[in-house]
């Protein structure tokens, strides 16, 4: 089985397994929505501050909120799980890919589904919707990559719920300031550029730092 | 005159920090901070250790990776160590600076926010090693994650100059010659006490091997372990 056929079996597995729950847009983004409702409570409910403060917000429950769909997907795959993938030959790198883009996708369609309530609760003004969906995609791609690297390194740990978090939200830093900065200049009309060129440089270097890890990865795991 | 060429490295460390503080002490006071810029002296040299810190560690998590010798483990993560307490003196000694000149020990702004977030990626990673109790396993699992950690490094060293912020932009070309020799004095001083700190830790890391080692190979025997499982019956009539 060629590289890439492996990636695509390995994501249709996850894919495969998430949809067979529906956890992501049944538990998990049902969760985040309720959070955006919550938050104006604690702050106060001042349209015109929530329309300024609403991206910003969204991106803090997609971060932490994420955390759930990462550790869910560290959660499904149990010992006896890696270990027929390991015995059927799977290349780790191809493993690691799979999973990742497998991960991407659910954050991918739990930023899709909050963006509706998102735009209900707070009306903010994007600026630009094309540039939106591409911002979109490149943070679910950075968060499913650092989750995925993350969730490697502290599979069969006792301590692998609290330590994952603490691991992947501080790290997701450029993710967050590379998305927030973008929205903000593309509300004041100002070029994204570098802060698209900052999120893909991120993905790009966290990509190729999973691929290489993979096979330590794995033997740290065995 | 023994105890002196054992201990050379902590002795030029401390002359050199006796140094930098009384030339930090007696150097002209800035002329719109006055002394209270005095602070940094410390602040600067500890941001530069924290950077050269987890640089060192990300060499010996690439060295680990690539030799599976366990120096370059030891190494990573004593630096790590040092590399999170002087991240954190760098952060005490930037809001002891702040409260007067600020107005306020903590701002919003994007070189605070940074050193600290810097600060908990850290205190993960040191977290990761204490969760793991297998070596082999503990050396490989904080070796990936000493690489990914330092992507946030050029984040923080270029967070003033891509967020128009408070906090000063590089100063090495804007300050007068006295306060620049005084800096650069105190990174020296600094970056001896982070070697004799290192060499220290290193040893301690050494030794702390040696003695689970040995831990593993005389503890007895784990309880039960005694007791076998009965034999299968064959279900055939005696």
């Amino acid at each position: 089985m060629s590289f890439w056929r492996q990636v695509f079996e390995i994501t249709r597995k996850d894919l495969l397994v998430e949809s067979r729950t529906a956890e992501v847009v049944t538990m998990t983004a049902p969760f985040g929505a309720a959070a955006l409702i919550l938050i104006p409570l604690a702050i106060g409910t001042d349209a015109p501050l929530l329309s300024d403060l609403g991206p910003g917000l969204y991106w803090i429950v997609v971060l932490l909120f994420g955390m759930l769909v990462i550790l869910r997907k560290s959660a499904v795959d149990g010992q006896p799980q890696r270990d027929l993938v390991r015995l059927l030959g799977i290349d780790p790198a191809a493993r690691f890919a799979g999973a990742a883009i497998a991960t991407s996708a659910l954050i991918f369609t739990f930023e899709l589904v909050l963006i509706p309530v998102l735009i209900v609760l707070y009306n903010p003004d994007f600026g630009s919707w094309p540039w939106l969906m591409l911002i979109l995609p490149l943070v679910a791609i950075g968060m499913g990559l650092l989750g995925t690297i993350a969730g490697g390194v502290t599979t069969g740990l006792g301590t692998r719920v609290s330590l994952t978090p603490l691991l992947v939200v501080p790290l997701s830093l450029p993710l967050l300031l590379g998305a927030t900065q973008a929205l903000e200049s593309l509300r004041l009309g100002r070029s994204i550029l570098p802060w698209l060129v900052l999120l893909m440089a991120v993905d790009l270097a966290l990509a190729v730092t999973g691929v290489l890890a993979a096979r330590p990865l794995e033997e740290a795991v065995t | 005159m023994t105890a002196l060429r054992r201990h050379w490295l902590e002795t030029v460390a401390a002359v050199a920090v006796a140094l930098s503080l009384f030339r930090s002490m007696t150097v002209a006071a800035d002329v719109t901070q006055g002394d209270v810029q005095r602070i940094m002296y410390v602040h600067v040299p500890s941001a530069w250790l924290a950077f050269l810190a987890f640089a060192v560690t990300v060499v010996g998590s690439v060295g680990w990776l690539r030799t599976r010798d366990r120096r370059w483990d030891r190494l990573a993560a004593s630096s790590a160590e040092i590399g999170v307490v002087f991240t954190g003196l760098a952060i005490l000694a930037g809001m002891i600076w702040a409260r007067p000149v600020w107005g306020q020990f903590w701002t919003w702004e994007p070189r605070l926010v940074t050193t600290a977030l810097l600060f908990f990626i850290y205190l993960g990673y040191l977290a990761l090693r204490r969760a793991v109790i297998d070596p082999e396993q503990r050396a490989r699992r904080s070796a990936i994650m000493g690489i990914v950690a330092f992507i946030q490094i050029p984040i923080v060293y270029e967070s003033v100059n891509w967020w128009r912020s408070l906090h000063q932009t590089s100063s090495r070309n804007s300050i007068d010659t006295p306060l620049r020799v005084t800096l650069l004095l105190g990174v020296v001083a600094f970056t001896f006490v982070y070697a004799a700190l290192l060499q220290r830790r290193l040893e301690l890391a050494r030794l702390e091997e040696e003695l689970e080692i040995r831990h593993l190979d005389s503890s007895p025997e784990v309880a039960g372990a005694g007791i076998t499982a009965p034999a299968l019956s064959t279900g055939e009539p005696r």
